[in-house]
């Protein structure tokens, strides 16, 4: 991965022409300065209804939004809470489950984009608009039917049964051929097929091909994907309350959810301090998976 | 005397009440195994576990009295935390798949829903029943049966900042709102509405135009008959019109904004119930908790609301569920606990007489003639016509109060006819 | 075991050549004949799966599960036969993502398609013998003015019988035979203790038969007028008569004190003769009556029109806004020559790492009129109803959901940027060609073949987007006076949810029948927008 970052970045620095940090004068202003104007007032309305979040998990006992007096308690007493309503338990399940659905639908994903990317089949047609129609049903009585479905499967396989973390992720694996594909399908799509061919000849088997060729060169989508299946999961509660019937079993969704539900009672300071750092993982995963999304080898560049 | 649980909990009691002037409940059950093995309950524990239901707003109060029950009786307790928003359904869509609990702990106004979808059995409280105050066993029968156990009862109030009025001599709700303006705060009388409208907290108010959602019997359980309407309903509306236009009232104000400006020292007077007094009290407040006084004339009386435990029409352990919801948690040591823990005045007369919380104990004036809410399945649709009905008169889109109102009146008889 | 049923399994796999010893052929694109290493993992694979589906096979016999039994049977033959055949080449990759949807999503959308038949909802939640059950149940009445008996539950071979005491007498009586003197009882205050040739239960054997005991009913007497003696706690027993009686050969329910006879209607319910009906009652299949309801209810004819509208341009807003922002800002910071990219582009999909509910909680706080950030700090103390006002809450909707859905777009974008080759700006450029050209002629065109589809499925996604609308606006402002509480932002799925769940009683099988309609629509829309996308790609 360390050579193709570098190569990556020798591109880019070839396809300005110019070092970075050379580059001033006129031509800064004109084409960088408004990037950080964007910048600054992106992230203050990114930021700002997030202030009242932090400012809620700094106070105990106080609400979410119904006060614009930020900050005026400070005291880490909600996040020390946290523990005793089981929240680093849940933060533990849903890192699993994101984790391993995050793979799992990465993998499944990309297989499936290859075929439908590289082969021509019959029906491939039709299976592409079908997947793109099946996740589009509306999921407002899912929860009956994933119930039941879970009760009967217990019988069989009680792991993938209610109350498991990996009947959870065979849940979400189940929305793996999904918006997702049709990314990397385009994507793939957009690799040149004298690739293949070329390997091919070369004597490599499809499969050698998939693993060693198609999936390095799009290892940027791969990372998009992955990052966008752990965020979709990671936030989901519908379904994960639905399944995980126990509370030591929850996900940290579902935990926030359980800590909102009642208005009147809700430990509004607790569930803040939650959020703030169920946000976390997230963003930290986003940093960790930038260099391969943004410093991905790009496809062009393969044919220099 | 033999082995029974008659004799078994003749003993817990002695045991409970003791535990009860003890400290907490960690240092309590350590103590109560004592005594119970002590006696001839030498029986090996029970066999079977008792799955209870139990929502996050009530699993910090049930906790110690399911652990004493454990105790006590050798029965294994599995309290199963689920969240209140949605305890309910899933109570209904999984007791017939078998998967459900044995005990299920809420509110009074589930029963019409449950029965409906027959996932509760009645229970018998015998002579029992007596013991509680009318309105928390009435609160739990539907046709004729009893379906739970009630614990705990709350009701709304009128809620006073004494730094800021230290007395009140209001006795008519017009007068209350006169003072609290003399008072000089941001608000006189704070009643929370939010945009969907808040029907609950308005009910006293409502309530004194003699207005009552449904008719009400002579021993004053509910009819069918919807009692809003008319020309009382017609001048409540009115009245409520000029409380929007005279800003007391605002669709801006939901739960958190009254409590945040009620904590902030914004106004003299607010309107809730005990569960925003308590953080009142911690955070320092002083506070005197009186019946909200009256807009129309007559007495201004507020929903009850009770807490208890229906047992599931498919338990597998009906005897055990049994022994927990109607001999142990109606006693007297056991509605203590639960009081202390909850802050809600117990549903059983002689614990209730015990209470010498002064809030509490002005909630419970507050609510003495109140009724408890209406439980029958179509209250869903009930509260929705309603709180949008009166926030639609409050925030002006209503021109025509009494107009809108009836239409309001047709439409949740609508409601109830399409229903049955 | 499971090795030895690959083997039989795998018609295509070569029979006799045990994969250690075939030496791998080069030249030859299908792995089937490839028995490398990449072979041998493929065989422990699908080794694993066989033996984890036979097992599965052998339990779902055990437990009757015959559709489970069937599936999986099913499965491991495709699977087997998939891995090991030289013609099902796309198969390979698309079987595993393909089961997980059949199972997960396809199911899901079936068995809603079931329910949309069925009249399940409240009052008809259970199967018949449910309600059977808890109307009897229900109706089982304490005899008026009757007292209450301690009781003993005694056995004698495994036969259960209660004893009490009655004006200081001791009775025994079972299922069979009334209450009776029992000789011989010793008893002590008010409680039978001892009774000759019968055991009295203990704990643990009244725990074991819980279900036994509480079924129990001793008649009081020969007359069945009497009652009957029954216990809830196994210790103390009153005397109850039943209003209802359920004869089995004739499958009626009779009031025993009015004589009414019920009988089973076609809509799952116990109905006497003039229309009353007796509740709970049952799941049954009702065809087409839902769906003709939807067609039929006037509650849902008025505002549909309106909502509809509201529904297609909400979405379609969403798709356009989320996507043009996050389009615009991928590209902003594609630029290497801004520095702090990195920690920038982690601070933007903030809005998306944070859980949706939360968002719109805090959003509904800013955007209240009286309290609100919007109002009070940033305009300074105005009077706009953000939330309040029909137009204004529909423009709040689309703005919070352009907070919460840009970030998803940025990433997209940001990843499906680099399948744009960079030599390809380089000869544009060199040719003179200005930023705005450049993105018009080949960003946007090279991006849009990826992204399309999802442009689509967000449309879709949109759509029915309840959860925003639920919990930002609850639907509201609501109509003035309409027969459901419904509102201006209120889209189809969230008004389904009003009609379905919100108003009286929740009624699963109408809200399916009007969510497959919803998807009908919503599927058909996006249908041709997926057609228009594909010819994009031809391009």
């Amino acid at each position: 991965m360390t050579t193709q970052t570098a190569r990556a970045t020798s591109t880019k620095a070839a396809g300005t022409g110019l070092r970075p940090s050379g580059t001033r004068g006129r031509r800064w202003w004109r084409e960088v300065s408004w990037r950080y104007l964007v910048a600054v007032v992106m992230i203050v309305v990114c930021v700002t209804p997030l202030l009242y979040v932090i400012s809620a998990s700094l106070n105990p006992g106080g609400t979410l939004v119904g006060s614009n007096d930020l900050f005026r308690t400070v005291s880490g007493e909600n996040f020390a809470e946290l523990e005793a309503r089981g929240f680093w338990g849940w933060l533990g399940n849903s890192l699993v489950v994101c984790t391993v659905t995050a793979i799992g639908t990465v993998l499944m994903g990309a297989a499936a984009a290859y075929a439908f990317s590289r082969f021509r089949f019959k029906g491939r047609e039709q299976g592409l608009t079908g997947l793109l129609l099946a996740q589009m049903f509306p999921q407002t009585l899912a929860f009956v039917a994933i119930f039941l479905l879970l009760l009967t499967l217990k019988d069989v396989f009680p792991a993938l049964g209610l109350d498991s973390l990996l009947g959870l992720i065979c849940v979400y694996l189940g929305g793996a051929l999904g918006v997702n594909t049709f990314l990397m399908y385009g994507f793939f799509n957009s690799i040149p097929r004298e690739l293949d061919e070329a390997a091919k000849m070369d004597g490599a088997t499809h499969t050698q091909i998939y693993w060693t060729i198609i999936l390095r060169l799009v290892t940027p989508i791969l990372a998009v994907v992955g990052l966008l299946s752990f965020i979709s999961s990671f936030g989901d509660f519908l379904i994960a309350k639905v399944v995980l019937q126990r509370s030591e079993n929850w996900t940290v969704a579902v935990g926030l959810y359980s800590l909102a539900a009642d208005e009147r009672t809700a430990p509004w300071g607790v569930f803040a301090a939650g959020a703030v750092i169920a946000a976390v993982p997230v963003v930290l995963l986003f940093l960790f998976l930038q260099k391969y999304i943004v410093g991905g080898l790009t496809a062009g560049s393969v044919k220099g | 005397m033999r082995r029974s649980i008659p004799a078994f909990a003749a003993v817990l009691g002695l045991a409970l009440t003791l535990t009860a002037c003890g400290s907490d409940s960690d240092g309590g059950t350590a103590e109560t195994t004592a005594p119970a093995g002590g006696e001839e309950t030498t029986a090996p524990a029970l066999t079977g576990t008792l799955t209870m239901w139990v929502d996050e707003t009530r699993i910090d109060v049930m906790k110690p009295i399911v652990e004493q029950f454990q105790t006590e009786t050798g029965v294994k307790v599995d309290l199963v935390q689920k969240v209140s928003g949605d305890i309910r359904t899933d109570f209904v869509s999984q007791v017939p798949t078998g998967e459900g609990p044995d005990v299920i702990i809420g509110a009074h106004d589930w029963t019409g829903e449950f029965v409906n979808n027959g996932v509760v059995a009645p229970i018998q409280l015998g002579d029992k029943a007596e013991e509680f105050s009318t309105s928390a066993v009435q609160a739990f029968t539907y046709d004729g049966q009893i379906y739970g156990a009630p614990y705990a009862i709350e009701n709304i109030a009128l809620v006073r900042n004494n730094a800021i009025l230290p007395e009140t001599k209001a006795t008519t709700f017009d007068e209350l709102v006169a003072e609290g303006k003399a008072a000089g705060k941001t608000y006189s009388v704070l009643i929370q509405q939010g945009d969907q409208g808040d029907a609950y907290h308005l009910y006293p108010l409502q309530t004194s135009f003699d207005a009552p959602i449904f008719t009400q019997d002579a021993d004053g359980s509910y009819t069918s008959e919807l009692g809003l309407g008319g020309e009382n309903g017609d001048k409540f509306a009115t009245y409520l019109q000029k409380l929007g236009q005279e800003k007391v009232l605002d669709p801006a104000l939901g739960g958190d904004q009254v409590k945040e400006a009620f904590l902030a020292g914004e106004s003299p007077y607010i309107v809730t119930g005990p569960w925003y007094t308590t953080e009142f009290t911690n955070a320092g407040l002083d506070i005197s908790v009186l019946p909200v006084p009256s807009a129309g004339g007559s007495e201004a009386k507020p929903f009850v609301g009770v807490q208890g435990a229906f047992i599931s029409a498919k338990s597998k352990n009906p005897v055990l569920a049994n022994e927990f919801v109607t001999n142990f948690l109606t006693t007297e040591a056991v509605q203590t606990e639960l009081y202390k823990a909850g802050g809600r005045l117990p549903a059983l007369k002689t614990a209730a007489a015990k209470v010498d919380d002064p809030v509490l104990a002005g909630f419970n004036e507050a609510g003495a003639t109140g009724a408890p809410m209406p439980s029958i399945p179509e209250m869903g649709a009930m509260w929705q016509f309603w709180g949008t009905t009166q926030v639609q008169i409050i925030g002006g889109q209503a021109t025509d109060p009494a107009g809108a109102w009836n239409t309001m009146v047709t439409n949740m008889q609508g409601a109830i006819d399409s229903a049955s | 075991m499971s090795q030895q049923t690959i083997v039989p399994d795998s018609e295509h796999a070569p029979p006799d050549s045990p994969p250690g010893d075939a030496r791998p052929t080069r030249g030859d694109s299908s792995p089937a004949r490839n028995f490398g290493k990449g072979f041998l993992v493929k065989l422990a694979i699908v080794a694993l799966i066989d033996a984890v589906g036979l097992y599965g096979i052998l339990t779902a016999i055990a437990v009757e599960q015959w559709a489970i039994m069937a599936f999986l049977a099913l499965a491991l033959v495709a699977v087997n036969w998939i891995y090991f055949s030289r013609r099902t080449l796309p198969a390979k990759y698309l079987l595993p993502g393909l089961l997980f949807l059949l199972v997960y999503v396809v199911f899901t959308a079936a068995y809603t398609g079931y329910v949309a038949f069925t009249n399940y909802g409240d009052g008809h939640n259970s199967t018949k013998q449910d309600a059977v059950a808890a109307i009897l149940a229900q109706n089982e009445q304490r005899v008026e003015g009757s007292a209450a008996f301690p009781l003993t539950v005694l056995s004698r071979d495994d036969q259960l019988a209660f004893a009490i005491v009655r004006d200081g007498e001791a009775l025994v009586g079972t299922a069979e035979d009334p209450l009776a003197p029992a000789q011989g009882a010793k008893v002590e205050a008010d409680r039978v203790t001892e009774v000759p040739d019968w055991q009295v239960l203990g704990f643990a054997e009244i725990a074991q038969r819980q279900q036994e005991i509480v079924g129990l009913r001793v008649p009081a007497s020969d007359d069945p007028a009497d009652g009957s003696l029954r216990t809830q706690d196994a210790s103390t027993g009153y005397l109850y008569e039943s209003v209802m009686a359920y004869d089995e050969d004739a499958d009626t329910m009779t009031n025993t004190q009015t004589g009414v006879v019920y009988s089973p209607n076609e809509h799952g319910q116990f109905q006497a003769e003039d229309g009353s009906t007796i509740s709970p009652g049952w799941r049954v299949t009702v065809g087409f009556e839902n769906f003709t309801r939807a067609f039929s209810d006037d509650r849902l004819r008025g505002p549909f029109i309106e909502i509809f509208l509201w529904n297609f341009a909400f979405a379609l807003f969403s798709v356009l806004s989320t996507f043009v922002l996050g389009l615009f800002l991928a590209v902003v910071f594609n630029d290497p020559r801004v520095r702090g990219r990195k920690l920038l582009r982690a601070l933007l999909i903030l809005p998306y790492a944070v859980p949706a509910f939360l968002s719109a909680l805090v959003w509904k706080g800013m955007l209240n009129t009286r309290s609100g950030f919007l109002n009070q700090v940033i305009l300074g103390g105005a009077d706009i109803g953000w939330l309040s006002d029909p137009w204004l809450a529909k423009l709040s909707v689309l703005g919070v959901n352009l907070w919460l859905g840009f970030p998803y777009m940025f990433i997209v974008c940001t990843g499906a940027l680099q399948s744009i080759p960079s030599d390809v700006y380089e000869s544009a450029r060199m040719d003179g060609a200005k930023p705005w050209r450049l993105m018009r002629s080949i960003t946007l065109p090279l991006l849009m073949v990826s992204v399309a589809p999802l442009l689509v499925a967000s449309f879709a996604f949109n759509f029915n987007n309840f959860s925003l609308i639920y919990m930002l606006t609850g639907g509201g402002p609501n109509f003035v006076g309409t027969p459901v509480v419904i509102g201006h932002t209120d889209i189809l799925i969230s008004m389904v949810y009003s009609i379905a769940f919100e108003s009286g009683l929740k009624q699963y099988g109408f809200a399916s029948a009007l969510s497959i309609l919803i998807f009908l629509l919503v599927g058909a829309i996006s249908w041709w927008g997926f057609r228009r996308t594909r010819r994009l790609e031809e391009l």
